[in-house]
């Protein structure tokens, strides 16, 4: 049975989850106290020790399912009957009063392990095409039957004014990113967000406790100050300060949703809402021509739903060319007089106006409203001043213009805003140790310059062991 | 009592407690009563976590020790503490005693060697104020630990529970280690608004309760409220289904649903109609926009 535990946490470790081998102990154990008496049981019992994250249950069934299914070892290419024999001898007598439990009403239907000597590779190849013809019996599948039809969705011919590309970076643009073709986030993109942005907010979980901690110091607390120093007959040698109010720090984001940066945009959309509630107060507004705010419906309803209500053009018309002029127009007609607590604020667009009105001293009004301004444009540089791209103009009043291309690149982007938010609300202690770690960075062994070093200019290069200090 | 409990039992006497419980967490219990392992109970507000702490607290006859968490929980709230107080007061009062008892002593440096070696006095059992943690370790009979809402807790507390959880032990620095006397049935819940470190969630079993199954709820509102007629309870339970299905803000859950067979148990309604539905609400839906969206959904399934 140790052996079988084994070799089934070696599978769940294939697909993914992560298992001690602590736990597998457990496992044994469990199934030793309870003993097998059903399938479902058995199940459950592995489940309960095994598998610790409520997310990671699918997985776990479908590895179940597959593992203890009566063509598990069979590979074409294998020797079957050597195969099956070797197998037999190694579970015989362990397995065999479970052939008759076939009562229960779990996604696949069959005892934990069949193996029947009756059984010749044919009919096991037989039994195996015969699930292929049946893919819909498992939720997996079924949900993969219902992705494909999103996707056939998806690519169905552009509607007229999506026949051009706006412009030739477009295709860059999708070339860094993974979702070229698809509208929706399937679960498995989602959950790869998820993970970009844990790993995230482990990096950044760091610094920010300490920072949190320092802004949260304020007056002395008397009373309680003299509550914990009762012990040292009231001479104070800890100190108790008041806490501050906290505050998280406030973001509005304006995302262009036109086709030539859609992508991007929904990243940006996804990411923030994920970091939403953990770190961050997020307004999310999408605009083309028009302007509207849905920062209420990403926290109320599916991201897929949300996203497919944008493509079908529910909330604003996506037919229509952007105009950057009336946007801003609009948001300061509509919205600035309630940005609240001077928020970082940020602009995902390629600043292509089609030639409309530039309205950029909305921007100088915005700007004075918030504490940080970024740009984030997928064109670089060379192409800002052509055409009707007006970035050159929209990006002086901003703090910072970055270009960015794939996803890789924005998750980054705004792994630094949150770094930057984070230290301009700090304490200035913070803010001083914060610098000299970013200047320690930029310090540190930078390798492009290696050869070069301990050069005079154009004489020949000498050994130099500082330059291999950090191996 | 504990030793002849099986799989089987551990439901029934759930059930006699008023908790109606699946396979699933009958065997958790189980499994965690034989093997002396915690369990970490994860699922939406409202479908029993806690429910089921208190429900087994009764049934085992184990005495329940809770432990609530929250922002800035420490040692000193969760494990232990030393009584400052009583130790100033006993020095005051000994003091005599202690003026006597170094007396006898030649000089300074005997003196300190005498009173550190009587130090232990100070920092003994008698001083130790034990919280929550301790206390369930060291109570006479096997006792119930619920660790409630762990993940309201910082980073920092989730590390000090390691050495508690694996090992039923605590490290006093003055004292050294104290080891439970009978290690405790271990429960911890969470609502999952806060990822739980790997490392805890190894050291226990894992147990997510969600929704229960349409059964399961109208067996738990009929044990609570037996007078409420089968009917009813079952259209009450579907109605709730539905809603579930409504995208709420906070979707009902068993708390609301008990709570809701008890309105109209004392309403003595025998049916439920867009009418009853819109006068109590207020008691399933948890919110503004809700409110409307489940009046909505009454006059669409019930008008019938």
């Amino acid at each position: 049975m140790e052996r079988i535990v084994t070799r089934f946490v070696a599978t769940l470790r294939e697909n993914g989850i992560r298992v001690s081998p602590g736990e597998s102990l457990d496992a044994v154990q469990a199934l030793g106290t309870c003993g097998m008496q059903s399938r479902r049981k058995s199940r459950t019992l592995l489940r309960l020790t095994l598998v610790k994250n409520v997310n990671d249950f699918p997985t776990f069934n479908e590895v179940f399912n597959s593992f203890f299914s009566r063509y598990q070892f069979v590979d074409p290419e294998d020797d079957l009957p050597a195969l099956l024999d070797a197998v037999i001898l190694e579970m015989d007598g362990e397995f065999t009063y479970l052939n008759e439990v076939r009562d229960d009403h779990d996604d696949e239907q069959g005892p934990l392990i069949k193996i029947d000597s009756e059984i010749n590779p044919e009919d096991l190849a037989e039994l195996k095409s015969l699930t292929e013809i049946d893919p819909d019996d498992t939720d997996g599948t079924e949900l993969q039957v219902q992705m494909k039809g999103y996707r056939e969705k998806a690519k169905k011919p552009p509607r007229p004014t999506r026949r051009y590309t706006q412009n030739p970076l477009v295709i860059e643009l999708g070339k860094g990113n993974s979702y070229e073709s698809s509208i929706t986030f399937t679960t498995e993109e989602q959950a790869a967000m998820q993970e970009v942005v844990s790993r995230m907010m482990l990096r950044l979980r760091k610094d920010m406790k300490r920072m949190k901690n320092n802004q949260n110091r304020g007056k002395l607390h008397v009373i309680r100050t003299i509550q914990k120093n009762y012990r040292h007959d009231m001479v104070p040698f800890q100190v108790i300060m008041r806490r501050k109010r906290r505050d998280k720090p406030r973001l509005v984001v304006l995302c262009d949703v036109s086709f030539s940066v859609s992508h991007a945009s929904k990243f940006m959309l996804l990411l923030l809402h994920t970091l939403h509630n953990q770190l961050l107060d997020v307004r999310s507004f999408i605009y083309n021509r028009d302007l509207a705010e849905i920062t209420e419906m990403l926290a109320n309803m599916p991201v897929n739903d949300l996203m497919k209500s944008i493509d079908t053009g529910d909330i604003i018309d996506l037919d229509e060319n952007s105009s950057f002029g009336e946007v801003f127009l609009k948001f300061k007609n509509n919205h600035l007089e309630n940005l609240r607590g001077r928020p970082a604020f940020i602009i995902l667009g390629d600043g292509r106006n089609n030639y409309g009105e530039a309205n950029d001293w909305v921007l100088d009004e915005i700007r004075e409203k918030s504490r940080y301004m970024l740009w984030l444009t997928p064109e670089d540089r060379e192409t800002w001043s052509r055409g009707d791209c007006l970035m050159d103009i929209y990006g002086s009043y901003c703090d910072k213009v970055e270009v960015v291309k794939s996803v890789d690149d924005l998750s980054l982007v705004v792994e630094d805003l949150l770094r930057d938010i984070y230290a301009d609300q700090a304490h200035p202690i913070d803010r001083k140790l914060l610098r000299e770690a970013k200047a320690a960075e930029a310090k540190s062994y930078d390798s492009s310059d290696y050869y070069r070093r301990g050069t005079n200019n154009d004489s020949e290069p000498v050994f130099d062991p500082d330059g291999r200090k950090h191996w | 009592m504990v030793s002849t409990i099986t799989q089987q039992t551990v439901s029934d006497l759930l059930k006699a407690n008023g908790y109606i419980a699946d396979e699933a967490i009958a065997t958790a219990v189980f499994l965690a009563i034989r093997m002396e392992k915690p369990i970490l109970i994860e699922g939406p507000p409202g479908v029993g976590k806690t429910g089921l702490a208190k429900a087994l607290s009764g049934a085992l006859d184990f005495p329940m020790v809770r432990l609530q968490c929250y922002e800035g929980i420490d040692e000193g709230k969760a494990l232990y503490d030393w009584e400052y107080g009583k130790q100033l007061l006993y020095t005051q009062l000994l003091r005599t005693q202690l003026d006597n008892y170094l007396s006898v002593s030649a000089d300074l440096r005997e003196a300190v060697e005498r009173l550190s070696s009587e130090e232990s006095l100070f920092f003994s059992k008698n001083f130790l104020v034990q919280r929550p943690i301790l206390r369930s370790f060291l109570s006479e009979k096997r006792s119930l630990l619920l660790i409630d809402e762990i993940d309201r807790s910082d980073d920092e507390f989730e590390a000090l529970l390691l050495e508690c959880l694996s090992d039923f032990q605590v490290s006093i620095p003055e004292l050294g280690v104290i080891t439970a006397n009978r290690k405790p049935l271990v429960i911890l819940t969470s609502n999952g608004t806060r990822m739980i470190s790997d490392a805890l969630r190894r050291r226990c079993l894992y147990l997510y309760i969600g929704y229960p199954e349409l059964e399961r709820e109208v067996a738990i509102v009929r044990a609570k409220f037996p007078e409420l007629c089968e009917v009813l309870a079952r259209q009450m339970v579907e109605f709730l289904n539905k809603a579930r299905e409504l995208n709420l803000r906070k979707s009902p859950s068993v708390s609301e649903a008990l709570d809701w067979a008890q309105v109209l148990s004392i309403m003595k309604a025998n049916q439920l109609t867009p009418e009853v539905v819109a006068k109590t609400v207020g008691v399933i839906a948890k919110h503004q926009t809700d409110l409307q969206k489940i009046t909505d959904l009454a006059v669409q399934e019930l008008a019938s």
